[in-house]
């Protein structure tokens, strides 16, 4: 089977590609959900960044989205198996609540991210490998350059509603 | 082994990305980076069934404590009446 690096790098991509996809999906990048959040985005537009990308970058840290329920599922999973990550899914649904958000993106990236962690587990990785690969996932996005990863996302985001047909 | 040591390089990374950047604001999401690796680091050092309640009450706090930073630096909530 594969290394310990190789299996962080692997479930990396799975979790980028898990929080980032629901997120887009839940239309986090369309507005600020506080105003902590729409100020961080303003900030980050000021800095040479894209503004919806910004609001996505505010949601995230401003309430429990599909990047925490990744995180927290596999944590779930580490610590007690499915239905450790099941159970994470209701603590973030609860944190959502606290925070003032619906709890949609955060709920459903938990039970997806949950079956992803329990499915890869079953092949010979290690649940402790997707949560330092949510790390690295969260890193990229949250901590290295806010301009492009918030340009990505934009783009990311007119993809997402060139598909679906609607307009912003 | 090796992934409790990376959320422990990530997280000082961080810490130093938050002292290096000067706008309050754009401080926040490195917090955010922070607040993924400890909560990582919480959960694989200790391997028990009730550390996910440690792990989300962690997590869930430290964004509600960033919530409530961002607004309030923001102006504050805005309120009807």
């Amino acid at each position: 089977m594969l290394d310990e690096p190789a299996r962080i790098l692997i479930a990396a991509a799975l979790c980028w590609i898990n929080f980032v996809a629901i997120d887009v999906f839940f239309n986090l990048p369309a507005s600020g959900g506080v105003c902590g959040a729409t100020a961080i985005a303003q900030e980050v537009e000021k800095g040479g960044g894209n503004l919806h990308g910004g609001f996505m970058l505010g949601n995230i840290v401003s309430s429990p989205d599909a990047s925490a329920g990744t995180l927290l599922a596999a944590c779930g999973v580490y610590c007690a198996g499915l239905p450790g990550g099941l159970f994470a899914a209701l603590l973030v649904y609860i944190g959502n609540r606290i925070c003032y958000d619906p709890g949609y993106a955060g709920t459903t990236g938990a039970i997806t991210a949950t079956f992803i962690v329990f499915g890869m587990t079953q092949i010979g990785f290690a649940a402790s490998d997707f949560i330092a690969g949510m790390v690295i996932a969260i890193l990229t996005i949250q901590g290295i350059s806010h301009v492009h990863s918030s340009r990505l996302i934009a783009r990311l985001w007119d993809l997402r509603n060139r598909l679906l047909g609607v307009n912003p | 082994m090796i992934a409790i040591y990376l959320c422990a390089v990530i997280a000082v990374y961080a810490a130093l990305r938050i002292i290096t950047e000067r706008n309050t604001m754009r401080k926040l999401p490195f917090l955010n980076v922070i607040s993924f690796a400890v909560t990582a680091i919480i959960a694989l050092l200790v391997p028990h069934p009730l550390t996910i309640l440690a792990a989300a009450a962690f997590f869930v706090g430290s964004t509600f404590e960033s919530n409530a930073i961002a607004s309030t630096w923001s102006g504050g909530m805005k309120r009807n009446g």
